[in-house]
C-alpha cells in the first residue's frame, strides 16, 4: 500500500519545515515588536516610552500580517503543487533547493523581475489599481481573524471588533470590483468576459455564503469572532459544525453531569432531542454551503469561471504580467487562506482541541506538560510561549491547512461549471437551501439550550 | 385574466471574438471566428489551414518508400491508421498478399493506437471542461505505457513507420507480447477508475448531457464518421460494415446508442471503444499465427504497379481514406487523403449555434479533431 | 422534492467517490523519472541519433560509399563524399555528413544500408547552440569499436565479415578521414612518438605552474592525444552509456 512512502515523507517534511519556519518568523517578529522591544524600552526609558509602546502595540498585528501573507502564499503554492503531484502520480517540484523547497521562492523572484506590461489601449490607471484593490481586502479582512485564531492573545486583542464577522465579509466582497476593473482595463475581450463573469458569480454566491454564516451567528448570538470561538471551546461536541451548542448538553452529560445535564439542556424532552438533531443537520449543511460559496467567492475550481483557462485563456488576468500578476496570484492564495480561517473560526471551533478536556486531562502527562510550559522562564518572564495560544495555534494551523488541502483535492478532481449552470445552481439550489436551513435554525434553537 | 407578456426587442451589440489560432482549447491551431451575443454564440466560422504541410503533394514527390515514413504525420495521434490506409491502397493496386501474421499484428498495433488516441482525447477533454490539474494525468500515464510498447516494436513513440506496404516491419518478441498482456490485464481497472471520477460526476453530466446534440440527419449530411456518428445511433463502423483485414475473424460489436447523441454519448462511445479494443487485442494475441511478416521487399526503389486504388480504415476519429494513383514508377502520381477530422469539423458551426461560450470547448472537444489531420 | 433530494445525494456521493479515487493515488508510486539523473531504459530499436559503425572485431569502417542512404533519405540530410581509388578501383569514403537538424529519425537509411554501417543509436541528447554544430561529420558520426560492438550486440545484427586483407592502402588512404581510434590498433611507432613528446612537454611545464589540478590535465591531454575520438564527442550521455555497454561483455 505504501509504495509511495518516499514522496509522502517528502511532502510531510516540506510541510513541517515550512510551517515551522513561517510561524517561527512571524511569531518572532510579533514578539520582538510587541513584547521584547516595549520591555526593553520601558526598562531603559521608563515612562517616556509609553507612547512608543502604544504605537508598537498597534503596529505589531499589521506587520505580522504583512510578513505572514507573502511567505504563507509561497508555501501554499508549493504545497498545492506537491499535493497535486502526489495525486497525479508525479513528483512535483524537486530541483530548487532540497526537495524543491525553494521552488516558489525562485518563482516569486522571477515574477518580480519580469517586465511589467500594460497593453496598448488599456486604461493604465485602472490596470494598475486593480491588483492593489484585489490584494488589499485580503490583508485587512484577515485582521479581526487574528485575535480569534490565537485564542485572544493579548498582543492581538486590540484588533478584535464587536462586529468582526461582518467586517470580514465586507472585506471579502470588495475584490469583485477589482476583478471587473481588471477585466475592463485590460482592453481584451476575454478579460472583459472574465471580469463580468466574476461580478455575476460573486453577487450570486455572496447570498448563500452570508446566509450560512448568519445561521452560525444566530446560534452564537453574537458577531464577535472571539466570542464565537470561546463559546465553542471544550471538545468537538461544542463546535458550531455539530449544532452550534445543541450537543453541549450531551457533552456535559458525558463530562459527568449525567441525566441531569441532559434534562437541563433538552428541557422539552423528545421535542428538544428532535430539534437538536435538526440543528446538527442544519449546521452541517451550512458548513458545506459556506465552503461552496467560498469556493465560488475566491474563484477556485469548480467555480473558477472568471479564469476558465480553456475558455477565456486566463480570464481577467490574461493581460497581466510581472509584479501585478504576482499580486493577483498572491491575493488568490491569501483569499483561500482567509476563507479557510473563517471556516475554522466559525465552524470548527477555532483553536479548540477536538478532544474534550475531561478526556484530555485524564491522560497522564498532558496536564503536567502544560503546567511545565506555563511555569517555564520562556512563558512566565519572556512571554515567548503561552500554552493557551501555543496549542490553539497548532490546532488552527492543522484545521486551516487541512481545509486548504481539501480545496486542492477538489481542484484535482472536479471539472468546471458552465456560467448559466453556475447561476442556476446558486439561485435555484443554494439560496433556497440556505434559507430553509436558516428558518429551521430560527425555530429549532428555541427548544434547545445552545450557545447564544 | 390574460396579460400578455410583451417581448421587447432589445438591441444588444454583438461581439466578435477571434478564438485561436493561439488559444489553450483549440487543440492546435484552429481559428474560430465567433460572433457572440453576450455569452451566446450566434455564428461560428472555423478558419483552417494554419497547419497545412502539403502532405498530398509530398506524397507525389517522394518515393513510395520515403513517403511511408512521412504519413504518420498526417494524423499524429493515430499514425498506425494512416500508414495502414496507405499500405492497403498500395497493396490493392499491387496485388500484394499480406501474410496473416502481419495482418494480425496490424490489427493489434492499430487497436493499441486507438487506445492511445482515445486516452489523449480523454485527458484533453477533461482539460477543456476545466478539470485541469488532477484527472488529465491519469490517461496520459497509461498512454505512456503503451508508447513504451510502441517504442520497442516500432522504434519511436508516435512516428511509428511500422505498417509498411506488404506487411509490418518488425516482428515482436514473446516478451513484448507478455508486456502487452500485462498491460491489458491492468488497463480495465484503470478505465473503471476514470469512470468513477468522471462518468457520473454531476458537474460533468451537467456540462455534457443535452449539449451539442448531433442529429442523425446532420451527421449524414456532413459525412460525419467515427464515434461521433455511432453515438448518434448510426452503426457505421468500417470494421463491421465493410470488413477488412482480419476483422471478420474477431468477435466484437459495433458500439451505438439508440438516440441522437449528445456530448456525453460521444464520451461514452470512446470509453466503450477502449474496452472493446482491449478485447480485440486479446483475441489477436490468442490467434496470432506464426509465419512471415512481410509480403513485399522493402527497398529504396520500391515500385507499385500502375493503377489506382482506394482504401479506408476505421481510425479513432472516423473513416480514414487514402486514394492513390500509381503510374508504375517509384513515385505516386496522385495522393488523396480523406480525413475524418476535416469532415467532422464541418459540423461545428451547426452544433455551436446558440450555445454559450463555455460549451464551445465541450462540443469542440467532444468531436475529437486533430488539426494536422484537418489541414494535412 | 424527493427526487430532488435523492439526486442531490446521488450527485454528492459521486463527487465523494471521485475525490476518494483521486485521494487513493496518494499511495501510488509516481511515474515520473528523474530524467537527467536516471537515464531512460530505451528499447534497442529506438531511433535516436544516427551513427556509423566500425567492424567491432577489426575496427574497419563499414561504409562502402554506396550512397543508398543518401538516396533514400526523405529529408536529404545525408551527404556522402567519396572518390574512386585509382589502385583498387573501389569507392572510398572521404566524408560523411548528416545534418541532424534536418533529420526526422525515420530510420529509412538504416534499413537500406547493405553493410549495417549506419545505425540509429540510443542517444537522443543532441541539443546544441547552433545549427552548424548539428551537422555531424565523419569523425563525429563514427562510433568506436566498443560502441559498435555494443550496438551490434544490442540490435542483434549479424557481425560483418572482415574485409579482404588489404590493410596497408586502406590505412594510408584513410589517414586523413579514418576514425582516429583505428590508430591505436595500427600502433605505428611514429604515431606514438608525438604523443609521448606532448606528454613530456606537459611534464616539463608542470614544475613551473604549481597547480594541483595540473596532473589531471596532463593525463587528460595525454589521453586525448592517444585517442582523440572521445574529445570530439563530449557528451556525458555517451560516457554513461559506455560502461553499461561494457558490463555485459565482461
Amino acid at each position: 500500500m505504501f509504495s509511495n512512502g518516499d514522496e509522502i515523507f517528502k511532502i510531510s517534511r516540506l510541510t513541517i519545515v515550512w510551517l515551522a519556519g513561517i510561524f517561527t518568523i512571524v511569531w518572532m517578529v510579533c514578539w520582538g515588536l510587541g513584547i521584547a522591544l516595549p520591555m526593553l524600552l520601558t526598562s531603559q526609558l521608563g515612562d517616556k516610552a509609553a507612547l512608543t509602546n502604544e504605537i508598537l502595540r498597534a503596529a505589531t498585528p499589521v506587520i505580522a500580517i504583512l510578513v505572514f501573507i507573502p511567505i504563507n502564499a509561497m508555501f501554499m503554492v508549493l504545497i498545492e503543487r506537491r499535493a497535486l503531484a502526489l495525486w497525479t502520480v508525479r513528483k512535483g517540484p524537486n530541483r530548487v533547493g532540497p526537495d524543491g523547497n525553494f521552488q516558489t521562492a525562485a518563482d516569486a523572484v522571477k515574477l518580480l523581475l519580469k517586465e511589467d506590461i500594460t497593453p496598448t489601449g488599456a486604461d493604465a490607471v485602472m490596470h494598475t489599481f486593480a491588483p492593489i484593490l484585489f490584494f488589499a481586502p485580503s490583508v485587512f479582512g484577515a485582521v479581526p481573524l487574528l485575535a480569534a485564531v490565537t485564542n485572544n492573545h493579548p498582543l492581538f486583542h486590540v484588533l478584535n471588533l464587536p462586529t468582526g464577522i461582518f467586517f470580514v465579509l465586507a472585506a471579502g466582497a470588495l475584490p469583485v470590483v477589482a476583478l471587473v476593473m481588471a477585466g475592463w482595463a485590460s482592453n481584451n475581450k476575454y478579460s472583459l468576459v472574465g471580469g463580468l463573469r466574476s461580478a455575476a458569480q460573486a453577487i450570486s454566491y455572496e447570498i448563500p455564503l452570508v446566509l450560512s454564516l448568519i445561521t452560525v451567528c444566530l446560534m452564537a448570538g453574537t458577531l464577535d469572532l472571539v466570542k464565537i470561538t470561546e463559546q465553542q471551546a471544550g471538545g468537538i461536541l461544542n463546535w458550531n459544525l455539530l449544532g452550534g451548542g445543541a450537543l453541549t448538553g450531551l457533552n456535559n452529560a458525558l463530562a459527568g453531569g449525567g441525566a441531569k445535564a441532559l434534562a437541563t439542556s433538552y428541557f422539552m424532552g423528545p421535542i428538544s432531542y428532535v430539534c437538536a438533531g435538526l440543528l446538527v443537520i442544519s449546521l452541517i449543511i451550512s458548513f458545506w454551503l459556506y465552503l461552496t460559496g467560498a469556493c465560488a467567492e475566491i474563484n477556485r475550481i469548480p467555480f473558477d469561471l472568471p479564469e476558465a483557462e480553456s475558455e477565456l485563456v486566463s480570464g481577467y488576468n490574461t493581460e497581466y504580467s510581472g509584479m501585478k500578476f504576482a499580486i493577483f496570484f498572491l491575493a488568490e492564495f491569501t483569499n483561500l487562506f482567509v476563507v479557510s480561517s473563517i471556516t475554522t473560526v466559525m465552524f470548527l471551533g477555532g483553536g479548540d482541541n477536538p478532544i474534550p478536556p475531561y478526556i484530555l486531562n485524564n491522560i497522564p502527562g498532558i496536564p503536567q506538560m502544560v503546567a511545565a510550559i506555563r511555569d517555564s522562564y520562556f512563558c512566565s518572564t519572556l512571554h515567548i510561549i503561552n500554552p493557551e495560544t501555543f496549542f490553539a495555534t497548532l490546532w488552527v494551523i492543522a484545521k486551516v491547512y487541512g481545509l486548504v488541502i481539501f480545496a486542492v483535492l477538489i481542484r484535482g478532481t472536479l471539472p468546471r461549471f458552465r456560467i448559466d449552470q453556475l447561476m442556476a445552481f446558486g439561485w435555484k439550489r443554494l439560496i433556497p437551501l440556505s434559507l430553509i436551513v436558516f428558518i429551521i435554525v430560527v425555530f429549532a434553537r428555541e427548544f434547545v439550550i445552545c450557545h447564544g | 385574466m390574460a396579460t400578455e407578456i410583451q417581448e421587447i426587442d432589445l438591441k444588444t451589440d454583438e461581439m466578435i471574438i477571434n478564438m485561436g489560432p493561439q488559444h489553450p482549447a483549440t487543440h492546435g491551431v484552429l481559428r474560430l471566428l465567433l460572433t457572440l451575443d453576450g455569452e451566446t454564440v450566434k455564428h461560428t466560422e472555423p478558419v483552417l489551414g494554419h497547419l497545412h504541410r502539403g502532405q498530398e503533394w509530398q506524397g507525389q514527390n517522394r518515393t513510395w518508400f520515403q513517403y511511408q515514413a512521412l504519413i504518420d504525420r498526417v494524423d499524429y495521434l493515430s499514425g498506425m491508421f494512416t500508414s495502414w490506409a496507405m499500405a492497403r491502397a498500395c497493396e490493392e493496386i499491387d496485388g500484394t498478399v499480406v501474410p496473416p501474421r502481419a495482418e494480425y499484428l496490424r490489427v493489434m498495433v492499430s487497436e493499441m493506437n486507438r487506445i492511445t488516441s482515445h486516452l489523449l482525447w480523454l485527458g484533453t477533454y477533461l482539460i477543456d471542461l476545466g478539470a485541469m490539474f488532477g484527472f488529465p494525468f491519469y490517461p496520459f500515464r497509461e498512454r505512456e505505457k503503451l508508447f513504451d510498447l510502441f517504442e520497442e516494436i516500432a522504434g519511436q513513440r508516435m512516428m511509428f513507420n511500422y505498417i509498411r506496404i506488404g506487411g509490418v516491419v518488425r516482428d515482436p518478441k514473446p516478451e513484448w507480447l507478455d508486456k502487452l498482456k500485462r498491460f491489458l490485464d491492468e488497463f480495465p481497472d484503470r478505465i473503471d477508475e476514470y469512470e468513477t471520477i468522471v462518468t457520473q460526476n454531476p458537474i460533468f453530466l451537467k456540462r455534457t448531457k443535452d449539449v451539442g446534440i448531433l442529429t442523425q440527419a446532420v451527421a449524414k449530411d456532413y459525412g460525419v464518421t467515427g464515434p461521433c456518428i455511432r453515438s448518434s445511433g448510426i452503426p457505421l463502423d468500417l470494421r463491421r460494415t465493410k470488413p477488412y483485414s482480419v476483422y471478420p475473424e474477431l468477435k466484437f460489436d459495433v458500439i451505438t446508442f439508440d438516440k441522437e447523441g449528445d456530448t456525453w454519448d460521444r464520451y461514452m462511445a470512446r470509453i466503450l471503444e477502449m474496452r472493446q479494443s482491449i478485447e480485440i487485442i486479446r483475441q489477436c494475441i490468442d490467434k496470432l499465427p506464426s509465419g512471415d511478416i512481410m509480403g513485399k521487399k522493402q527497398m529504396a526503389g520500391m515500385r507499385i504497379k500502375a493503377g489506382e486504388g482506394f482504401s479506408a480504415v476505421e481510425s479513432p476519429r472516423g473513416i480514414l481514406g487514402c486514394y492513390v494513383i500509381s503510374g508504375g514508377g517509384e513515385k505516386a502520381l496522385r495522393f488523396r487523403w480523406r480525413n475524418p477530422s476535416f469532415c467532422n469539423l464541418a459540423i461545428l458551426p451547426e452544433l455551436l449555434k446558440g450555445c454559450p461560450l463555455s460549451d464551445i470547448m465541450a462540443i469542440f472537444g467532444s468531436i475529437d479533431v486533430i488539426l494536422p489531420d484537418v489541414d494535412r | 422534492m424527493a427526487n430532488l433530494i435523492s439526486r442531490a445525494f446521488g450527485g454528492l456521493n459521486e463527487v465523494r467517490r471521485g475525490l476518494a479515487t483521486v485521494f487513493k493515488h496518494t499511495f501510488r508510486e509516481p511515474i515520473t523519472k528523474n530524467y537527467p539523473d536516471e537515464m531512460p531504459d530505451l528499447a534497442p530499436h529506438f531511433r535516436g541519433r544516427l551513427a556509423l559503425t566500425v567492424n567491432p572485431e577489426t575496427g574497419d569502417h563499414l561504409c562502402i560509399s554506396c550512397k543508398q542512404c543518401e538516396r533514400v533519405c526523405p529529408d536529404k540530410c545525408i551527404e556522402i563524399t567519396s572518390h574512386k581509388s585509382p589502385e583498387t578501383n573501389k569507392l572510398e569514403l572521404i566524408d560523411f555528413k548528416i545534418d541532424h537538424g534536418l533529420c526526422m529519425f525515420c530510420g529509412l537509411c538504416t534499413e537500406v544500408c547493405p553493410t549495417l554501417c549506419i545505425i540509429n543509436t540510443n542517444d537522443f541528447e543532441m541539443a546544441d547552440y547552433s545549427r552548424e554544430s548539428l551537422i555531424y561529420d565523419l569523425k563525429k558520426l563514427t562510433l568506436s569499436q566498443d560502441e559498435s560492438a555494443f550496438y551490434f550486440d544490442r540490435k542483434e545484427m549479424p557481425l560483418p565479415k572482415p574485409k579482404p586483407a588489404k590493410p596497408a592502402p586502406a590505412a594510408a588512404a584513410g589517414a586523413a578521414a579514418k576514425p582516429a581510434d583505428a590508430k591505436p590498433a595500427d600502433a605505428k611507432p611514429a604515431d606514438a612518438k608525438p604523443a609521448d613528446a606532448d606528454a613530456k612537454t606537459v611534464e616539463v611545464k608542470k614544475p613551473e605552474i604549481k597547480d594541483d589540478a595540473k596532473p589531471e590535465v596532463k593525463t587528460e591531454e595525454a589521453k586525448a592525444d592517444a585517442k582523440p575520438e572521445p574529445k570530439a564527442e563530449t557528451k556525458p550521455e555517451a560516457k554513461t552509456d559506455e560502461p553499461k555497454a561494457d558490463e555485459p561483455k565482461a
